[in-house]
């Protein structure tokens, strides 16, 4: 998948880009992700319903995967059932 | 401003040292397509011919080059490589995508999304007594709105600059010249915003200021837990300026702007470069200042009606609104200040004679204990 692709959840509203990622399966609200929304939703699972927060990157422990929230959802992210974490946010310097 | 208000300490001041200062103390060059001083912010052609600004500042931006471009395998060090990429993409996608991916991005044919002035929510009217110093707290950074911070002090009033653990004004490492031009005075209070016993000390503050200055985006507010509108709708005269990139509301409310970019958003590069065929930024960061000084007027306006009010005020509109009002006023001057500029590349920025320091530039969080009594640290 290219870097750049923006990718639905099947169980909520969120939306992602991907900043990075390898061969492994996206997922939101426990269900895999995929360019288009399906026709019927997913179920939310329960283990994975803490939400995601708009413009917060998310990755993985080994920093494979880099996922932009561009649309919050009540899902949260995982690849291949491990949960992504908050990438924390760095202040602007002083000038540009 | 300061004739409109009778406030003499703002009448010495003129607009051309606040808009050239930190260019002339800094030894700025005018660089064309590169802005001025650090250089971090470019403007690239893109394949359908236009202009694609784009500012890399941080380290954790440039790692979002590969999804800008679709490009997993983008040397995202390497400027040439950067270039490359532009040229080969149309302007209004990289400008769509990169404000999507949270870059601070711009065209330099794109219309403002927001007014430049915007009143966003109105509370109840405060009386205040002549005598009353008003309480001015700047939670903003870097420049617009310590600026703004800077001319409330210079009229007068008390300004307490408020910082925050996680995200101090990061001017005070990378430029302190200008970081001490515009908050001395200022007392300094510094606050952990993830610890709710701090973030309640501080909400209860904002309840008895006057003035509130902030530039965060509309949604960091939001994931904090402060209410801008709710304490506006609460808090009688309390006047709240959100200083914004691009707009408080909707889309573009979550997009990122600095001063350099948002001079190119506000068409400032594209009337330069009808007159004189170079591209290139116009001025030091110039939203800034301009920004800063349109907060100042509007919040001074706000304070003396009574009228409790949060008001948006979006960088490259007003950049946009500064060139129209300029136009309008006299367009052979300021053709005439354009062209100069952009057939000046490589020659040093105008010399602004160097204001002195008028007080003391406090520590970071200097003043916590006077300000936030409630939290006694151990």
């Amino acid at each position: 998948m290219k870097p750049g692709t923006r990718l639905k959840s099947a169980a909520c509203d969120t939306e992602v880009m991907v900043i990075r990622c390898a061969d492994g399966q996206i997922e939101c609200g426990g269900a895999p992700m995929g360019e288009a929304k399906p026709a019927e939703a997913a179920p939310l699972s329960a283990d994975f319903s803490a939400g995601t927060l708009m413009g917060k990157r998310y990755v993985d422990a080994d920093g494979k995967y880099e996922l932009l929230c561009v649309k919050p959802g009540k899902g949260s992210l995982s690849v291949d059932g491990v949960a992504l974490v908050v990438k924390d946010a760095k202040p602007l310097p002083a000038s540009d | 401003m300061g004739r409109d208000h009778q406030v003499p300490a703002l009448c010495a001041l003129d607009g051309a040292s606040l808009m050239g200062e930190r260019g002339s103390n800094g030894g700025y060059r005018i660089s064309g397509p590169v802005s001025a001083g650090l250089g971090g912010s470019r403007l690239m052609p893109t394949r359908d011919g236009g202009w694609f600004a784009l500012t890399l500042i941080r380290d954790i931006d440039r790692e979002l080059l590969p999804a800008l471009f679709g490009d997993p395998d983008l040397d995202i060090r390497n400027a040439d490589a950067i270039a490359a990429a532009v040229a080969r993409h149309d302007c209004a996608r990289l400008v769509e995508t990169g404000r999507a991916l949270g870059l601070p991005v711009a065209s330099a044919d794109e219309k403002p999304a927001a007014p430049p002035i915007e009143v966003l929510a109105r509370g109840p009217h405060r009386e205040r007594p002549t005598s009353h110093r008003p309480l001015v707290l700047d939670l903003s950074a870097i420049w617009a709105g310590p600026l703004a911070g800077h001319l409330f002090w210079q009229a007068g009033m008390e300004v307490v600059k408020v910082e925050s653990l996680s995200r101090p004004d990061l001017i005070r490492r990378d430029d302190p010249t200008t970081f001490d031009l515009i908050n001395q005075g200022k007392a300094n209070v510094l606050v952990d915003l993830t610890d709710e016993t701090e973030k309640a000390a501080l909400i209860a503050l904002i309840r008895r200021a006057d003035v509130v200055i902030e530039s965060s985006r509309p949604r960091a507010l939001r994931h904090l837990g402060v209410d801008a509108d709710a304490l506006v709708r609460d808090v009688p005269g309390l006047v709240w300026l959100s200083i914004t990139g691009h707009g408080a509301t909707g889309d573009a409310a979550n997009w990122v702007g600095i001063g350099n970019d948002c001079g190119v958003a506000g068409g400032l590069s594209r009337a330069m470069a009808a007159l004189t065929g170079e591209m290139g930024y116009v001025g030091d960061a110039i939203a800034d200042p301009l920004t800063g000084i349109t907060a100042a007027r509007e919040g001074l306006a706000a304070l003396r009606s009574g009228v409790a009010q949060r008001i948006g005020l979006s960088m490259s509109a007003i950049s946009a609104m500064a060139l129209a009002e300029e136009r309008q006023h006299d367009r052979a001057a300021i053709d005439a200040e354009l062209r100069a500029w952009g057939t000046s590349a490589g020659a040093p920025f105008p010399l602004v004679q160097r204001r002195p320091l008028q007080a003391e530039v406090r520590e970071i969080g200097a003043d916590t204990a006077r300000y936030l009594p409630e939290l006694v640290r151990c």
